[in-house]
């Protein structure tokens, strides 16, 4: 989580934090139908209507239509908190997880695409994924093609369209004859992917794709590996907000849908305030990345919380085991101290069960030669070297 | 105009300048850091081992001519041109008889990330420090256990008492930079 974070300010987000606690109509009303029914909402002891967060989007854009007047605009944030969804829960998506959001509020800028896609790419090559892929679509672009096919219920085809992924083709098609589209098997014929960006855009030379045009060559103004980006007419964020364009993150490496999704919204403070905020932002999902992770076998070198336990030899030797514990945390090692002179083997035990790789022994004989003596809990093996070197040998020493 | 960094001090000065003037270069060393060619339009500069990589990742040299040992050391990525074939050296860890498992030892040397790479390979965990020079005598003054070090005849190794305990590279030294298209047309235009 801290990489993220440091990411995140490494591209000038400021960190906030949105209340959990919410009035109901904060939160309802501003996902569709869909997202209503997943929000936890409840009567508190008070009998006030309370929900909590569905995402982190919803509660900033209430934050900033509170707070407009003082904030910087535009104005760049990022936060990482829980939020909640009364879904199925499955692998990578409990009914309560993590959320890091990006958002870029107050600028109409389509630089602000390309920046997130920019930080997308830094974060998921530096996490360690190589297989990721950003697709991408306008829902401009959208909108204007199932104008052309003189389909009226905009909103309900976007939500079934959606849901190709999941559902397929064939079903697709079915469920959008169901709502009155005619020409539906032509319409997704248009909307699937080609091969490549050049002939997707191609395919759709009748259509104005001038703006993904131009976010794709800011994308290359910002060395974005453009490898990763696939413009995919198909996609279509189900939420209501959206109305430029938007994107998800996909990986083999961690199959578990969607590992980032967002994308542009024009109006969205306006349901707070009547200032009209346009802005772009994207969620991570932590578990999700997480699971990827661990699956890619990266979280095997996340440092265990003590490196080293000093042991404490006898009554005699708590002042010199307390120096040393304190000269090992001032050179920032992560370590403990045993809290009582007993048995070293009950020592050594504490250790073992809580995977602490190293312990310092000082005895008697250690002590008058101004000696330490470590032993690694994993081969077993002894070493006594001088105290004064001891800090050096942990903070020089190779983990693989 | 191109630029060629060799080493302005050491034992691979002087074969270095011999190379040049063997592929057609005319030039009279003095005690300038920058030197201009007679025949071409080309400057040879003098600088530090260690830091001859730097000129070339910043463009401010073309080429340059140094250990394989300082290109592996800086994890630096451009190619070798050519290999020259004098500069022979090991890059080797050795330690005082009997002391031949490196595990969770200490070890001095110049050369950390060489030595950690080597390590990380032979998933052996050890203690590695850091020093400047005079590394052979640091297990005899209790600074460590064994040592990781560059040797030519293994000669001072054994009058500190030293052993090889294994070989982590061959070294010698390499013609680098970025483009060898550029270096064919310095080379042809001689």
């Amino acid at each position: 989580m801290s990489n993220i974070r440091q990411i995140f300010e490494r591209f000038g987000y400021d960190s906030i934090e949105t209340p959990i606690i919410n009035p109901a109509e904060t939160i309802l009303g501003k996902y569709g139908e869909e997202g209503d029914k997943l929000t936890y909402s409840f009567k508190d002891n008070g009998d006030r209507n309370i929900a909590l967060p569905y995402d982190l989007t919803v509660p900033f854009a209430r934050l900033v239509a509170a707070n407009w007047s003082k904030l910087p605009i535009p104005f760049k944030r990022y936060q990482i908190q829980r939020v909640w969804r009364a879904d199925k829960p499955q692998k990578g998506r409990q009914r309560e997880f993590y959320q890091c959001d990006i958002d870029i509020i107050g600028t109409k800028s389509l630089i602000c695409e390309a920046e997130v896609t920019k930080v997308i790419t830094t974060l998921f090559s530096e996490l360690g994924f190589s297989q990721f892929v950003i697709k991408l679509n306008s829902r401009r672009l959208l909108n204007s093609i199932l104008n052309k096919f003189g389909i009226e219920d905009a909103t309900s085809a976007i939500r079934i369209i959606d849901k190709l992924a999941k559902i397929g083709k064939e079903a697709t098609v079915e469920m959008l004859i169901e709502i009155g589209v005619e020409k539906a098997e032509e319409l997704m014929v248009l909307l699937m992917p080609e091969n490549n960006n050049e002939e997707t855009f191609k395919k759709l030379a009748d259509f104005d794709t001038s703006e993904l045009k131009e976010f794709f060559d800011l994308c290359e103004d910002m060395k974005v590996p453009l490898n990763r980006l696939q413009f995919d007419p198909s996609l279509a964020r189900g939420l209501d907000y959206y109305t430029g364009i938007s994107f998800e993150v996909y990986s083999d490496e961690a199959p578990f849908g969607a590992l980032c999704a967002g994308g542009r919204y024009d109006d969205l403070c306006s349901m707070f305030c009547d200032q009209d905020f346009s802005g772009v932002g994207v969620a991570f999902g932590f578990a999700r990345i997480m699971l990827g992770l661990e699956a890619m076998g990266k979280l095997d070198d996340v440092k265990l919380s003590s490196e080293v336990l000093v042991t404490i030899f006898d009554e005699a030797g708590v002042s010199d085991s307390l120096s040393i514990y304190s000269d090992l945390t001032d050179s920032g090692i992560n370590s403990e101290v045993y809290f009582e002179p007993s048995k070293l083997v009950k020592q050594f035990k504490y250790a073992n069960k809580k995977d602490i790789p190293f312990v310092v022994i000082i005895g008697p004989e250690e002590k008058a030669k101004g000696e330490v003596t470590i032993k690694n809990m994993n081969t077993g093996k002894q070493k006594t070297i001088p105290k004064t070197q001891l800090c050096s040998y942990f903070n020089n020493y190779t983990n693989v | 105009m191109y630029r060629i960094a060799i080493q302005g001090k050491g034992r691979l000065q002087k074969p270095s300048i011999d190379f040049l003037k063997s592929i057609g270069l005319e030039f009279d060393v003095g005690n300038e850091l920058v030197l201009k060619c007679n025949n071409a339009d080309v400057e040879i500069i003098f600088v530090r081992n260690s830091d001859i990589p730097i000129y070339i990742e910043q463009a401010v040299a073309d080429f340059g001519i140094v250990g394989r040992n300082v290109i592996f050391e800086g994890l630096y990525d451009f190619p070798i041109l050519e290999e020259l074939g004098f500069g022979k050296c090991s890059l080797v860890i050795a330690a005082p008889e009997g002391n031949e498992d490196l595990d969770g030892e200490r070890i001095a040397t110049t050369y950390p990330n060489s030595l950690k790479s080597y390590l990380k390979k032979r998933k052996i965990n050890a203690s590695v420090i850091k020093i400047g020079g005079s590394v052979e005598a640091a297990p005899k003054l209790g600074l460590a256990d064994a040592i990781c070090d560059i040797t030519q005849s293994g000669r001072t190794l054994k009058e500190n008492g030293l052993s090889i305990v294994d070989k982590i590279l061959d070294s010698e030294a390499v013609l680098v930079g970025k483009s060898k298209a550029k270096w064919n047309k310095l080379t042809q235009s001689l």
